[in-house]
């Protein structure tokens, strides 16, 4: 454990953490860690063990091996869920109740002020249609509505389980939107989602599961980087020769003209120097960049999320 | 448990089968056991005389037509409030309080709140038992409604009838509310325990009143005439609820005589509040130890 996680330990965290169903293993152990004050996001194709595992942190389901610990307590103990909102898959109330009797059972169990209720009305801007029934409100209003008693407690941990499922282009924009104002902060929040634009948007680290195993775990920039400068220079085999004779580069190719290089971006600059004194004339050096996507697929081995 | 209490009392005020179900129960015993019988007691046509019956015999038709007129009303004033009224807990009361106990679980699982609910931090047995307390606090309100609304039925009805105005006494009103209570009690925990196993509002539903309405008719009309058979029988729900209701009857009318096996009002009470007490422990146990999936 670092200096910095020392003084601030993660606010979730899981060794080893497993759910069987019968034969089948929806999580495999699964080792990650949400730090404070950062937007998490927890990705992965549909049916990768994502809900699962949410559900293990909020003890609403019980791991078949592994533990976890949640703000410092078990998951789904009241010390634990006194610091966390959620809203887990589709957001679930009382179909014949408005949305602020709806709320207001909600600070009841949780035991907020009813005064809080309206506060997060306004914070979602639902306060406008407040009155109306829950099965009334469209997709939009009702993934709202449950974000919106995920803020009840003033949470220090927001875990969002897909909130842009099933909306449309503009709710999701909204919603993202909404998501970045509230992790706004100190609050962490630990978002999942299948959507990569939507992970590169909002997170600022990203856990990747597929087959309820995490494939890998890091921010998005080290998870699209990967290493590697291109270079633009002339004459470019000239250069391939001279970059593959250096110890510190791993492997160096010629991709549509380009010089492609296995190497840390940081090396950038001595790349230049090295080439420039050799009487090649560089017109460009940046990191080779794949997007989010790209990485994924690389990852889990060419299957879609 | 409180916290969670006050939410399911506003649950259960604000939803409209809690309205529907105790309206029609009210509405079907003040129906069936006043409106009905009082408007059937009052058009009996007086009997035909043969011609040439003489005066006096006349006079003694009538007077006994009279005698069995008043004795039919007036088991619908108020002083056989008791009587009248408990006897119809198990046959109405139980199906709704069925009703309403698995709506109150299995409607969770339907809807799937229970995940909304618990991240809220209630805790499981907090919640369980706050649902089971605002139950109960209805299922006390409808025996009280009930008796209250044919109080004031059988009030008006011997108003009607210029018949001064009795009622029953105190302690023998407060045991038939506890016996209408226990037995609306046993059928709602039958109704949350096979939601809660079920997790499904309508086939917990289905397969109470099936069992209540067949199952147990089913069971003792079979021809096996073994004491520990017979014996068995006294131990079922639906007959120890017609056992503890019907001693209300016997009380009153005297001369009533219940359906064999007979079983006592304790001991009927005592093999209700068994039952409840297991079916509400088991679902507790089910619902703290299962996955909210």
């Amino acid at each position: 454990m670092t200096e910095s996680e020392q003084r601030h330990p993660p606010l979730v965290e899981t060794s080893g953490l497993g759910k069987r169903y019968g034969s089948i293993s929806a999580v495999r152990d699964l080792n990650i860690s949400v730090r404070r004050g950062e937007v998490y996001g927890f990705l992965g194709p549909n049916g990768a063990g994502k809900t699962t595992t949410l559900r293990m942190l909020l003890g609403l389901i019980k791991p078949s091996s592994g533990t976890a610990k949640v703000l410092g307590e078990e998951p789904g103990s009241p010390l634990s869920l006194q610091g966390v909102g959620a809203l887990v898959e589709s957001p679930a109330f009382y179909p014949y109740l408005s949305g602020r009797d709806n709320l207001r059972l909600m600070a009841d169990y949780c035991g907020a002020p009813h005064q809080r209720v309206d506060e997060v009305l306004e914070q979602v801007e639902l306060a406008g249609r407040a009155r109306d029934k829950f099965k009334k409100y469209s997709l939009g209003m009702k993934q709202r509505l449950g974000v919106a008693a995920a803020l009840l407690k003033d949470p220090e941990l927001l875990i969002l389980d897909e909130p842009t499922n099933g909306l449309d282009p503009k709710g999701m924009a909204d919603m993202r939107a909404l998501i970045r104002r509230v992790g706004h902060g100190e609050r962490t929040v630990l978002l999942s989602s299948h959507l990569l634009g939507e992970v590169e948007q909002v997170c600022d680290r990203v856990g990747v599961i597929h087959k309820g195993e995490l494939l890998t775990e890091g921010t998005v920039d080290e998870l699209r980087g990967g290493g590697g400068i291109l270079v633009k220079v002339e004459p470019v085999e000239e250069a391939r020769k001279i970059a593959a004779g250096l110890a510190w580069v791993g492997g160096a190719k010629i991709e549509d003209g380009m010089l492609v290089l296995e190497v840390d971006p940081e090396k950038a600059a001595e790349i230049n120097a090295r080439l420039v004194s050799e009487g090649l004339r560089v017109s460009e050096l940046r990191p080779v960049e794949i997007s989010l996507e790209d990485a994924f697929l690389e990852f889990t081995r060419g299957e879609t999320v | 448990m409180l916290a969670s209490l006050g939410a399911e009392l506003l649950k259960l005020r604000k939803r409209p089968s809690t309205w529907v179900l105790g309206s029609i129960w009210l509405a079907v015993t003040i129906l069936l056991n006043y409106t009905l019988a009082y408007a059937l007691v009052s058009s009996v046509p007086p009997p035909t005389v043969p011609e040439g019956t003489p005066k006096a015999q006349k006079e003694q038709i009538r007077a006994q037509q009279e005698e069995l007129r008043e004795q039919q009303l007036e088991f619908l004033y108020p002083e056989y409030l008791v009587s009248y009224l408990t006897p119809g807990f198990p046959n109405l009361g139980a199906p709704i309080a069925l009703i309403l106990g698995a709506l109150a679980m299995g409607s969770e699982y339907g809807w799937a709140t229970f995940k909304t609910i618990l991240t809220q931090r209630p805790g499981r047995y907090a919640l369980f038992f706050g649902k089971l307390l605002a139950l109960g606090i209805l299922l006390a309100l409808l025996v009280v409604v009930t008796f209250a609304a044919g109080a004031v039925s059988g009030y008006v009805i011997a108003s009607l009838e210029g018949t001064p105005v009795g009622l029953p006494a105190a302690g023998e009103l407060v045991r038939a509310l506890g016996a209408g209570g226990l037995i609306l009690a046993i059928w709602a925990a039958l109704g949350v325990l096979l939601a809660t196993l079920l997790r499904s509002t309508a086939l917990s539903i289905g397969l109470g009143l099936v069992y209540s309405f067949v199952l147990e008719t089913i069971i003792f009309n079979l021809p096996i005439q073994s004491k520990g058979f017979q014996d068995a029988r006294e131990f079922f729900p639906g007959q120890n609820s017609n056992f503890l209701a019907d001693s209300f009857s016997e009380q009153s009318q005297g001369g009533f005589v219940p359906p064999e096996p007979t079983v006592d009002a304790p001991q009927a009470a005592l093999v209700l509040l068994a039952y409840t007490a297991v079916f509400i422990l088991l679902a507790a146990f089910v619902f703290h130890r299962r996955d909210v999936t």
